[in-house]
């Protein structure tokens, strides 16, 4: 291979020093926490006070994840069911289509997003009763 | 353009898709000739892709050639349909490099054969022995419930639609029971 | 010593490797002999899983065929399902999605710098993208609701609009890229290392090049002035003022140089976008999931992705489910026939090089 001194190409690199003095891009991870995005698609929430049952969140599910249970939890008057969604989050792909689709709007998703567990079968996930 | 293909091969089926898109319906016995019409005298150089759709129902495969242009601004959709049973068209590979790869994916996909095309080995199903999985007759939900194991759990899933049907049935009856024994009073 | 002929395998667990594929080197000494690409890692069967959806239903996973960069899938499956469907999306939708797919193609630029420059060692360029592209994926986590998989461009418009002050925070970002984007010429572009490595490596003729089908960088690198953009406007790209960048040589080097001027390219569009992002609704009212039927027709639609031309097959059958959907990425041919010409004959080396270069994405070649 030919070899042809390039000064340029060869100084210009350098200019990666001038870095040392600048803030890091990342944050101390435990300590400080990342501040998710208003909207963010994390875990589902089920305000039960709305819930219909109506089950419109199980039909467009492409993944099959919702199921619509019983529970001894209180459900509206409305709630003609009287059944409400569980979601397999081993098989959500947290789309929002079922929040899209929820006709009183009580299905959607919060920003927390951990789910630290030793068990698989904790991926069958209630949602939070909350508005 | 227009014209002459339909002079030619003698077929109206020619459809202005967009204004950079066109398609055009062939027998297959001319398909080849039309490809090296557009090619030699229209400059459709270039093979972009070949697909296939299955038509079940009519007992056929669609398969579409995309020609386009040189400077790519044009495509020419060239439509031919092959019989389903014993699907055959004849390689490209020859005349277009990049028709080697694709024919060898629909090839594994719809199991049509490509006489002449030197490699048509398994592209990413490996070791696959059921039918070519993009024919329509393979179902995905009968292979996943044979071969994969579900989530154990969720067997508690109630059919909303009769669950509410039941529940105002029960309360209808409970309502004229109420009556019965008001009534009753 | 007399040189043996041995055989070893480029992947799929290597860092010089663009994702889960392997390359089958056929080697004599450090020369290769025959070079064979085989995928199969990661086969999901999406073009079949669509097939048994209704079309709302599909629209989550087509932006899943490419890791990357997802936008220009589901841009392409929203814009063939309105083609079918006659749909028209007004303006600002339009607008909108113009911004995604150059902020996409933006990340995934930096994302291949991270690539290309790993590829010959130069780790402190991939830190230093893989942290500028998460400031984009900043912007896309407060527009879309998610990082990666932004589920966004949907048939009929864009799910969401955008968030308060969100123009002036892309803006503000546009800014700090258009100076940012000078470190990267300094340590990595222009820098001798790479030029000596890069230059009169893996070179394609223009023949070959429009002969074969090839897109993208692979096209431009050799002087073909092809973009999907300029050549069949889609979107709002006709109204809106940009060059195509490209080089003569063809190699390595000039498809790096292609890049670094596209993204020049990318942050002149968005700052228009900025600029002329009209007013109004960004969604239509489509039909719900069990209503919404394609007719008994088919299309084909194209868009310009990060590494070329990005392009969807898609038939109805009058139902609601859509009867064909086949991908056409830059990667297949490009890995298949492609590369494994370009590699006869190379130093072993020189493989992640050229084929980072190319921009290989092996979930799309497997669907």
């Amino acid at each position: 291979m030919k070899w042809s001194v390039d000064l340029k190409g060869t100084l210009s690199p350098l200019s990666i020093i001038t870095a040392f003095w600048l803030k890091p891009n990342t944050i101390a991870y435990p300590a400080v926490k990342k501040e998710t995005a208003k909207g963010y698609r994390g875990f589902h929430t089920n305000f039960l006070a709305d819930c219909i049952g109506c089950a419109n969140c199980q039909d467009v599910c492409m993944n099959d994840a919702i199921d619509m249970i019983k529970t001894d939890k209180e459900y509206n008057s409305k709630n003609t069911s009287q059944c409400i969604p569980r979601i397999d989050y081993g098989r959500c792909c947290w789309c929002s289509l079922c929040t899209d689709v929820c006709p009183p709007n009580s299905l959607k998703l919060e920003d927390d997003y951990l789910n630290v567990t030793k068990h698989a079968s904790d991926f069958l996930y209630m949602p939070k009763d909350k508005e | 353009m227009f014209n002459e293909i339909k002079q030619r091969f003698a077929t109206d089926d020619v459809e202005v898709k967009r204004n950079d898109l066109y398609k055009v319906r062939i027998k297959y016995s001319r398909l080849f000739e039309l490809m090296h019409m557009l090619r030699d005298e229209y400059d459709y150089k270039t093979l972009n892709a070949i697909t296939c759709t299955d038509w079940i129902e009519e007992g056929h495969f669609a398969l579409t050639y995309m020609l386009t242009t040189e400077d790519r601004k044009y495509t020419f959709m060239i439509q031919t349909m092959i019989n389903r049973e014993d699907a055959q068209a004849k390689t490209l590979s020859h005349e277009y490099k990049q028709a080697q790869i694709m024919e060898r994916d629909l090839h594994e996909m719809y199991g049509i054969d490509f006489p002449g095309n030197e490699n048509l080995k398994e592209l990413s199903l490996e070791s696959w022995v059921h039918t070519p999985p993009l024919r329509r007759e393979f179902d995905t939900l009968e292979f996943v419930t044979n071969h994969l194991i579900f989530r154990e759990g969720r067997e508690d899933n109630v059919d909303t639609k009769a669950e509410t049907k039941r529940l105002r049935a029960e309360k209808k009856a409970q309502k004229s029971k109420d009556e019965e024994v008001k009534d009753g009073k | 010593m007399e040189n043996k002929h041995i055989t070893i395998f480029h992947g799929p667990q290597h860092p010089g490797i663009t994702g889960n594929m392997s390359i089958e080197l056929d080697l004599i000494g450090e020369t290769i002999q025959k070079a064979t690409t085989h995928v199969g890692y990661l086969h999901r069967g999406f073009e079949k899983l669509i097939e048994r959806r209704t079309v709302i239903q599909a629209f989550t996973i087509v932006c899943r065929i490419c890791v990357p960069e997802p936008d220009p899938n589901e841009a392409n499956f929203a814009m063939a399902v309105e083609e079918l469907a006659g749909l028209e999306v007004t303006p600002r939708a339009q607008y909108i999605r113009v911004m995604v797919l150059e902020l996409s193609r933006l990340a995934a630029q930096f994302l291949w710098m991270a690539g290309q420059s790993g590829s010959i060692g130069l780790y402190a360029v991939g830190q230093w993208a893989i942290a500028d592209r998460d400031l984009i994926l900043d912007l896309f986590e407060e527009l879309t609701g998610a990082r990666v998989y932004h589920m966004y461009i949907y048939p009929g418009g864009v799910r969401r609009d955008l968030p308060e002050g969100f123009l002036e925070r892309v803006t503000t970002l546009l800014i700090y890229m258009k100076k940012r984007l000078k470190d990267y010429d300094d340590i990595f572009i222009n820098n001798a290392s790479f030029k000596n490595r890069a230059v009169g490596v893996g070179i394609i003729s223009k023949e070959e090049a429009v002969a074969n089908g090839y897109v993208g960088q692979v096209l431009r690198g050799c002087g073909i002035k092809a973009d999907v953009r300029k050549d069949a406007p889609y979107l709002v790209y006709n109204e809106l003022e940009f060059e195509v960048p490209t080089q003569t040589t063809g190699d390595v080097y000039a498809r790096a140089l292609v890049r670094r001027a596209e993204m020049d390219q990318s942050l002149h569009i968005l700052d228009q976008v900025v600029r002329k992002m009209p007013e109004g609704k960004v969604m239509i009212k489509i039909p719900t999931h069990r209503k919404f039927k394609l007719p008994k027709d088919d299309t084909w639609v194209k868009v310009e992705s990060a590494r070329g031309e990005f392009a969807y097959y898609m038939a109805g059958d009058g139902s609601e489910k859509i009867r064909r959907m086949q991908v056409r990425g830059p990667s297949l041919v490009h890995a298949y026939t492609l590369l494994e010409d370009l590699l006869i004959g190379a130093e072993l080396s020189d493989v992640a090089l050229i084929m980072n270069s190319l921009g290989i994405c092996p979930p799309e070649i497997e669907r």
